[in-house]
C-alpha cells in the first residue's frame, strides 16, 4: 500500500520527525544523514521514491540528484527553502521530478508520493473513457511503448524518468492536439489549477534534450504560444 | 528661466510706460506753455499795431515771426485774415473758435491727420478781433517717438538680459536641486541604486556627496534585513519542519493519550499549525517588502481563475457574477499570489463577517474589479486604511480561534495587489456588509 522512501536530510530532527510521520501514512523509510550516504544507501536497497533536502551543505543536493539521475530513474522529491527561487527550478533541472517547500505538512508529502508514483498512461481525462491506449506510437525514429514503458530512437533505447516519460505519453496520445500547462499537471503531476507551471516548462526541456535532434529547434515536441505544448505528429 | 525673462519684462515695461508717460506730459506742458507765451506775446504785438492803425493784416502778421509749421489768423467781424492766403480758418477747432470770440483767451491740444496740433487763441478787446494761432508739434512728436523707441529697446534689452540669467540660475541651481529631489523620489520610490554626480559646483557637490553616502546607507541597512529576513527563514524552517511534522504524529495518536496530555496535545496541534502559517506569512511580506520576491508572471484568464480560487478556498457555494468582457479578461499575474489575494478575502469574510455573500468581477477601461461581498457588520470608514496594516483587527473583528487567520491576511493581501501594479480597498456593500475590491490593469 505505502511505498519505500528513502529520505536524505542532515537535521536530525527533521529527520526523524519525517521518518515517523510517513511511517503513519504506511510507507517504509530508510534514512541518510547527507548527500554522501545517500548514494550509497540507495544503491543498498532501491527505494520507490527518494526526498532530497536540497538545502544540504554547498551544492551536495543539486549533485545528489544528478549522480541518482545517472544510475536510475527513480523519481526524486526534493525539498526546498522557497517556492519561488531559483533553486526550484535549480533542482528540476538536476533532475528531481517534483518540490514540496519546507516545512512540509506530512500529509501532502504523502500525496505527493502517491502522485509520482501512479502508473503512466492511465491517467484520467487521457483519449477518452474505456479507450484504450495505444501499444506502440512513433513520430520519425522515435518510437513509443507505453506498456513496456520503453522509448527507442532511431532504434537506440532513451532513458527517460518516470515523469518525463509520463508527461511524453499524454503528448504521445493526444498528438496534435494542445495540451495546456495546467493540463499536463494535472495529468501527470496530480495538481490543480494553481500548480507550478515551471514543473512542465522544464521536463519539456528535459524531454527535448533527450528526444529532439536539436533541443532548441525542436520538431516533435512543440511550444504553442499562450496555449501550451503539443506534438507535431 | 520663464520666470525671470517675464519678471525683468514687467519691470522694464513699467519702467519705461513710467518714464515715457511723465517725459511725454512734462514736455508737451513745456512745449505748449512756450507755446502760448509765444503768442500772448504775438497778441500783444497785434494789438499795438492795431492800436497804432496797422490796416494790413496779412504784412501784420508776417511780422510776427517765422511760420514753418504754425499758422496765424485774424478775425474781426467774422472776416477771417490769415498769414498766407491758403491758410484755412477751419483749421481752428470750433470749441476754441467759439471761446475766443465769446472774450476768453484759451489753448487746445487736437489732432489733424496723425499730427498733434496746439491751437492758441486771444481776443483783443480794443478792435473786436481775435488772434489764433496754430501750431504744429511735429518737433516733438518726434522727440518722444525717439524716447518711446529708446524705452522700449531698453525694455527688450532688459528681458533678454533677464533670461539669460534666468538660464543661468537654472542651470547652475535649479535644475541641480531638480536632480536631487527627483533622485530623492526614486529613492522614496524603491530604486535604492540612484546616485548623483558630484559635479564640480562647489556649492552643490556636498549636497549630491551626502544624499550619495545617504543612499548608500540606506541601501546597505535594507540588504542587511532581507538577509536577515532569508537567515531567520532559513534558521526557523528546520525546526519548525520537526514541529509541524511531529504534530501530526501526535494528533493522529492523540486518542492514545489520557485526558490532560490529550488536550494539551490538541492545543499543540491547533498552535503548531497557527504558528506555522504565522511564520509563513511574514516570511511572505518580508521577502515582498524587501523587493527579493520571484515572482511567476504568466497570462491569468480572470474567468476561469475566479472560479479555481474560490473553488480552492470557500468553505460553501458562492456566486460568482462576471460581467461582459470581465470573463475574457486577461491579467499578467502571478497566480499563486492571486490566489492567495482573492483567498485571503474569502477567509476574512468567513471569520469576521459571516461568509461570502457573493464574488463580482467587473470590467472598466484598461482595469478589471474583482469584488468579495459580505453580509457583516461592514468596515467603518475610520478604519478602511487601517484595516490592510500588520495585525490590525477591526473593532468588529472576532478573536483569533482555531482555523483563524494569522493577522496577515489583509496586509498580504494589501502587498501582493502593490507587487501586481494594482489597488485595493474596501467599501460599503449596497444592501449592508462589506465589498472589498482588488483593481488590477489588464492586458486585453
Amino acid at each position: 500500500m505505502g511505498a519505500r522512501v528513502l529520505i536524505v536530510e542532515d537535521d536530525e530532527h527533521v529527520r526523524t520527525s519525517l521518518r515517523l510521520a510517513l511511517e503513519q501514512e504506511g510507507n517504509e523509510i530508510a534514512e541518510a544523514g547527507s548527500a554522501e550516504e545517500g548514494l550509497p544507501a540507495f544503491q543498498r536497497q532501491p527505494s520507490d521514491v527518494v526526498l532530497v533536502d536540497i538545502m544540504l551543505p554547498g551544492a551536495d543536493g543539486f549533485d545528489l540528484c544528478r549522480d541518482l539521475r545517472r544510475v536510475s530513474d527513480v523519481p526524486i522529491l526534493v525539498l526546498t527553502a522557497r517556492g519561488d527561487s531559483h533553486d526550484v527550478v535549480a533542482a528540476l533541472e538536476a533532475g528531481a521530478d517534483d518540490y514540496v517547500v519546507k516545512p512540509a505538512v506530512p500529509k501532502e508529502l504523502a500525496a505527493r508520493i502517491r502522485a509520482l508514483l501512479r502508473r503512466a498512461s492511465r491517467s484520467p481525462g487521457g483519449t477518452g473513457a474505456g479507450a484504450a491506449a495505444p501499444t506502440r506510437m512513433a513520430f520519425g525514429d522515435l518510437v513509443i511503448e507505453p506498456d513496456s514503458a520503453t522509448v527507442r530512437r532511431g532504434g537506440q533505447a532513451v532513458a527517460l524518468t518516470r515523469t518525463e516519460f509520463r508527461l511524453l505519453c499524454e503528448l504521445a496520445e493526444s498528438a496534435g492536439r494542445v495540451l495546456s500547462r495546467e493540463a499536463l499537471l494535472e495529468r501527470v503531476w496530480g495538481y490543480d489549477y494553481f500548480g507550478d507551471s515551471r514543473l512542465v516548462d522544464v521536463h519539456i526541456r528535459r524531454l527535448r534534450r533527450k528526444v529532439e535532434d536539436d533541443a532548441s529547434s525542436p520538431r516533435w515536441i512543440v511550444t504553442v504560444r499562450g496555449l501550451g505544448y503539443k506534438i507535431e505528429p | 528661466m520663464l520666470i525671470f525673462a517675464l519678471g525683468a519684462l514687467f519691470l522694464s515695461a513699467t519702467v519705461a510706460v513710467i518714464s515715457y508717460e511723465r517725459s511725454r506730459t512734462y514736455l508737451v506742458n513745456q512745449r505748449q506753455t512756450s507755446l502760448e507765451q509765444q503768442t500772448f506775446t504775438n497778441a500783444r504785438l497785434v494789438r499795438n499795431r492795431l492800436r497804432a492803425g496797422e490796416p494790413d493784416l496779412a504784412a501784420l502778421l508776417a511780422s510776427l515771426g517765422p511760420r514753418t509749421s504754425s499758422s496765424h489768423l485774424l478775425v474781426r467781424d467774422g472776416v477771417w485774415t490769415g498769414l498766407a492766403p491758403e491758410t484755412d480758418p477751419a483749421i481752428v477747432p470750433p470749441a476754441l473758435k467759439q471761446a475766443v470770440l465769446a472774450g476768453r483767451a484759451g489753448r487746445q491740444l487736437f489732432d489733424a491727420e496723425g499730427t498733434p496740433m496746439l491751437a492758441v487763441g486771444v481776443p483783443i478787446a480794443e478792435n473786436g478781433s481775435s488772434y489764433f494761432a496754430v501750431y504744429a508739434l511735429r518737433q516733438l512728436d518726434s522727440t518722444l517717438n525717439v524716447l518711446g523707441n529708446s524705452l522700449i529697446l531698453a525694455a527688450v534689452i532688459t528681458t533678454l538680459v533677464g533670461a539669460a540669467a534666468g538660464r543661468w540660475v537654472s542651470r547652475r541651481v535649479l535644475n541641480p536641486l531638480a536632480d536631487v529631489s527627483a533622485a530623492a523620489a526614486a529613492v522614496a520610490g524603491g530604486s535604492l541604486d540612484v546616485r548623483l554626480e558630484a559635479g564640480s559646483d562647489p556649492d552643490l557637490s556636498p549636497v549630491a556627496t551626502s544624499f550619495n553616502r545617504m543612499t548608500d546607507a540606506l541601501q546597505a541597512r535594507i540588504e542587511r534585513d532581507a538577509r536577515f529576513a532569508s537567515a531567520v527563514s532559513h534558521e526557523l524552517r528546520s525546526p519548525l519542519a520537526t514541529l509541524v511534522a511531529s504534530a501530526e504524529v501526535v494528533g493522529a495518536r492523540r486518542d492514545e493519550l489520557s485526558g490532560p496530555a490529550r488536550e494539551a496535545a490538541d492545543l499543540l496541534v491547533d498552535e503548531i499549525a497557527h504558528f506555522r502559517r504565522l511564520v509563513e506569512d511574514l516570511l511572505e511580506i518580508s521577502r515582498l517588502e524587501a523587493g527579493v520576491a520571484d515572482l511567476a508572471i504568466e497570462d491569468v484568464r480572470v474567468g476561469e481563475f475566479l472560479h479555481q480560487a474560490v473553488k480552492a478556498t470557500a468553505g460553501g457555494p458562492v456566486p460568482i457574477h462576471l460581467s461582459d468582457g470581465a470573463a475574457t479578461a486577461v491579467v499578467r499575474a502571478d497566480k499563486r499570489r492571486l490566489e492567495r489575494v482573492v483567498g485571503n478575502l474569502i477567509l476574512n469574510a468567513e471569520h469576521h463577517a459571516g461568509g461570502v455573500a457573493a464574488v463580482a468581477v467587473e470590467r472598466h477601461d484598461g482595469v478589471v474589479r474583482i469584488a468579495v461581498e459580505d453580509a457583516g457588520p461592514g468596515v467603518p470608514a475610520d478604519e478602511r486604511d487601517q484595516i490592510f496594516e500588520r495585525f490590525v483587527r477591526g473593532r468588529a473583528a472576532r478573536r483569533w480561534r482555531p482555523g483563524g487567520g494569522s493577522g496577515l491576511g489583509l496586509s498580504l493581501v494589501s502587498e501582493h495587489v502593490r507587487v501586481h501594479n494594482g489597488k485595493v480597498w474596501v467599501e460599503d456593500r449596497a444592501g449592508g456588509g462589506a465589498r472589498f475590491v482588488v483593481e488590477l490593469p489588464v492586458v486585453q
